[in-house]
């Protein structure tokens, strides 16, 4: 509990460090927000009109300390363009990018631990001569490349699922659940989920190979094959299951990364996610959505990173936090 | 090598009389020329407008000039021409077009107004009373034809002074399908394209698919009648919002929501509603319901951006149940484009509550974003989702029904795949079209249903000299840099052929105000020279330096 306590505390920090290097951070940029988002043909009267409601006169500390107290209060502030609050914006496109983000990483995990724990069961096979470098390259291509192509031969080629946005022209439903559990969205996840999983499988599967040749090593796995055990039932049921723990980490961690680094899918897409609403933020100088937006990704981050302490902690009982 | 200095200082203490000897011998060179910085969106985001000015500056070190083409990301740039106005010597730049831009009067009285040099429109510092005394002339004349000499008579000044570089007037390049949609419905509004209004309205859907489903590169902003958010939000806002007027297809203002429209006298203009228009959500539409909507923007500071353009409205108010009149403080050739063909009519049922719960509050009108925007126009709001689409109804009271049943437009923010969608149908309009034109007109040549459409734009791309900044205070000085500009060239080379060379502030989208062959246009190189000699200025060892006794009084920066 004390070591929950702790590490509690020490995500608290992190976050208000993000918080304030965020803040600094746009503010120290070299051009003017109230340029960026505003007309250039607006007047000099206009334009101070619009600094003062973003409170863009105001200096610098007393800025920061307006910021500090209305996020301690859960609250992000109105964007400058849309001129709306950040949260709502923010909100209004987070599922779409959990699901991208956790449906990928599903697949991209589930494919990639069997691949690798097979990779290492053949060791030295033709199999792993040409999978091991296939992985890799998946893992180095571009991801706009890698989503144009996907998208040049399932869509425009075969015709079988549709080649951008999450549903179709005008489609309706009366509630966001029962249109993210739609056919329809489903068909527009496919080929994001597709191209973002090709991406991210290299990790799992290569960590899962060198796991299991670890663990291949070990006595229990000798002790397996004495017992007569058939290969497959080792190698799922022994050794994989043991292999599978570091995968975990790379699972949690995964996640938050790849909440705010889907931009590039999400372009290729037209997906309606948190990656392009924080490019169009930044590129617009949009300060307080690009610091929301930034945010939730960190906060995203910092907690999956927490659990994946804690997780560590429960699955593997070789781990034991502090107390002795 | 002692004497030549006195020589020199008694020759030019004698000036005045000596006008004629001056003129007999080789003119004495000023100080050189700096090296001088042409400012322009970085390649990365802007490669025609980066290329432009590449073209720019090898043609104008032929003159003997050293310039220096310096690539920044956009903002960067706007902020240091904007900000600094006497930080640059020049810079790339362009005004764009839009609907109300197609009466020549905001150009022609704000561009080169020496009231707005320090902030506003006139960042070039330009300052030509003449030339002033002709815009305020053009904007009070009611008269079109004399206005439309006024008007010429402004064009053939800019071009004598130059305080502009014009450079080329951009192609938009749309499409549709012309399998879904009957072609003759499909119109092409003067200078903004086939993405106008009119198709809106009248398109003809030729088969089952009766949606219009449309595409654009960025995600909306907000749809708010008095926030004018971004281009792609008022293509949104002009269909479900109706207005007095409209821009006709040639770019003349037409009575629109307003039957007709009389000149009582130069400032009082009579607007008559056309009978039994009807709010989206069934209320009435009433003379009330006008003149609060010419009155909202008018509230404090509470719609910024619409303020404007009713400034010259002194009072207005209901003569009678379908009658509005507008008292002008000014005559204004421009009100019925500028206000009457822009103001958005606004239910007062729905945002007088809004303005009078905002009166108090520091917040503006631009942060409201109603759940279900009422307007009175040809399309009803349906659904929107910033980052997704946003749907819109045909709006079955309207008295011209459009002939489609929904109009859609969808975020796409991948270029190539656009083109992919719309093969497959999955769009049939394109509305927005950011990519090379090249490549739409092959795609068009493999899918023969798919129609190109391109159209000169109202706006236009220039080089801005900074008049606040030697040598370019001198008008012969920018005329010798027009003359030395192949236009051609950089309409083919930079733009790919999708432009067509530039020399006025009125693009010839605007037929009626546009005065035909303003100047030839021919790159002159050795006129050039010829009208910086003439002026003095005299290359010393392939260098250009200014006249006699001039100095450098800037460094290059």
């Amino acid at each position: 509990m004390a070591y929950f306590g702790r590490r509690f505390l020490h995500m608290l920090i992190v976050l208000w460090a993000i918080a304030t290097i965020l803040f600094l951070l746009f503010r120290l940029m070299p051009t003017d927000p109230s340029i960026a988002h505003l007309d250039p043909t607006f007047t000099e009267e206009q334009r101070q009109l619009v600094r003062a409601q973003f409170g863009l006169d105001r200096p610098l500390f007393e800025q920061y300390l307006i910021y500090m107290k209305n996020l301690a209060e859960g609250e992000f502030g109105l964007s400058f363009r849309q001129r709306q609050p950040v949260m709502g914006l923010v909100l209004a496109v987070l599922p779409n990018t959990l699901l991208l983000t956790s449906s990928a990483l599903i697949v991209a995990y589930l494919f990639g631990a069997l691949l690798g724990a097979s990779l290492a069961w053949r060791r030295g096979s033709l199999f792993e001569k040409i999978s091991v470098p296939l992985v890799l390259a998946t893992r180095a291509a571009p991801e706009f490349w890698l989503g144009m192509i996907v998208l040049a031969i399932f869509a425009f080629g075969l015709n079988w699922f549709p080649s951008g946005g999450a549903n179709v022209a005008g489609a309706r439903y009366a509630s966001e659940w029962e249109r993210i559990f739609s056919l329809d969205y489903l068909r527009h996840l496919v080929l994001p989920v597709l191209t973002l999983a090709i991406y991210l499988q290299g990790l799992p599967a290569l960590l899962m190979r060198s796991n299991m040749l670890e663990i291949m090593r070990e006595e229990f796995v000798t002790m397996a094959r004495m017992k007569g055990l058939s290969e497959r039932r080792i190698m799922l049921r022994h050794a994989a299951r043991n292999a599978l723990l570091p995968l975990v980490t790379a699972f949690a961690l995964g996640f938050g990364q790849s909440v705010g680094g889907n931009v590039v899918i999400e372009n290729v897409f037209s997906w309606p996610g948190l990656g392009r609403l924080l490019v169009d933020a930044v590129a617009n100088s949009d300060y307080p959505l690009a610091q929301g937006a930034f945010l939730v990704i960190a906060f995203v981050l910092v907690v999956m990173n927490f659990i994946a302490d804690l997780m560590y902690g429960l699955l593997d009982p070789r781990v034991v936090h502090g107390e002795h | 090598m002692f004497s030549a200095p006195i020589t020199r200082r008694s020759l030019l203490a004698s000036a005045a009389a000596t006008a004629l000897v001056g003129a007999a011998r080789a003119a004495e060179p000023g100080d050189p020329i700096r090296k001088l910085v042409i400012v322009s969106a970085a390649q990365a985001s802007d490669p025609q407008e980066f290329q432009a000015a590449q073209l720019l500056a090898q043609a104008w070190r032929q003159l003997g000039l050293d310039i220096e083409v310096r690539g920044l990301p956009r903002p960067e740039l706007s902020s240091l021409v904007w900000n600094t106005r006497d930080k640059w010597d020049m810079s790339m730049w362009r005004m764009v077009g839009r609907p109300e831009r197609s009466d020549p009067d905001e150009f022609a009285y704000n561009l080169f107004n020496p009231a707005t040099a320090a902030t506003g429109y006139d960042f070039v510092a330009h300052n030509d009373p003449d030339y002033m005394k002709i815009a305020e002339a053009q904007r009070a004349e009611l008269d079109r034809t004399k206005r439309q000499q006024l008007l010429y008579q402004a064009q053939e000044e800019i071009n004598r002074e130059q305080p502009y570089i014009f450079l080329v007037y951009p192609k938009n390049v749309l499409a549709y399908d012309k399998s879904v949609w009957k072609p003759e419905t499909v119109t092409e509004q003067s200078g903004i394209g086939i993405r106008s209004f009119w198709t809106f309205l009248r398109a003809e859907p030729l088969t089952e698919q009766k949606d219009m489903i449309c595409n654009a590169s960025e995600a909306l902003i907000a749809m708010n009648p008095l926030y004018i958010s971004g281009a792609l939000d008022s293509w949104v806002t002009e269909i479900v919002w109706d207005r007095l007027m409209r821009m006709d297809p040639s770019g003349l203002p037409v009575p629109w929501a307003a039957e007709k429209i009389v000149h009582v006298d130069p400032t009082t203009i009579d607007a008559v509603l056309r009978p039994g228009q009807k709010w989206h959500d069934g209320k009435p539409l009433t003379v009330e319901d006008v003149v609060f909507s010419f009155q909202a923007p008018a509230t404090g500071n509470k719609s910024p951006m619409y303020k404007p353009f009713v400034a010259n409205i002194k009072e207005v108010s209901a003569v009678d149940d379908r009658t509005v009149r507008f008292k002008l403080n000014t005559p204004s050739a421009a009100f019925e484009s500028s206000t009457l063909a822009k103001i958005n009519l606004i239910p007062k049922h729905v945002w007088e509550p809004i303005l009078k719960d905002l009166a108090d509050k520091p917040q503006n009108v631009e942060t409201v974003q109603e759940p279900m925007p009422i307007g009175s126009g040809p399309f009803k709001f349906s659904r929107l989702k910033l980052q997704e689409e946003i749907v819109l109804e045909a709006n079955p009271d309207y008295w011209e029904r459009p002939k489609m049943n929904r109009w859609i437009l969808r975020i796409i923010t991948n270029v190539g795949a656009t083109l992919g969608m719309l093969g497959r149908g999955e769009i049939n309009f394109l509305s927005d079209y950011r990519g090379d034109p090249k490549i739409l007109a092959d795609f068009a040549k493999q899918n023969p249903k798919i129609e190109v459409v391109s159209t000169i734009d109202m706006g236009f791309r220039f080089v801005a000299p900074n008049q606040r900044r030697p040598p370019f205070n001198d008008p012969s000085f920018r005329k010798a840099l027009s003359a030395a500009t192949n236009r051609q060239l950089m309409a083919a080379a930079a733009w790919n052929g999708y432009a067509v060379p530039a020399n006025s502030f009125i693009s010839p989208a605007l037929k009626f105000w546009s005065k035909p062959g303003i100047d030839d246009l021919k790159v002159d190189m050795n006129g050039a020279k010829k009208m910086l000699s003439d002026a003095g200025y005299v290359l010393v060892g392939g260098k250009l330096h200014y006249p006699e006794g001039v100095k450098e009084t800037l460094a290059s920066n």
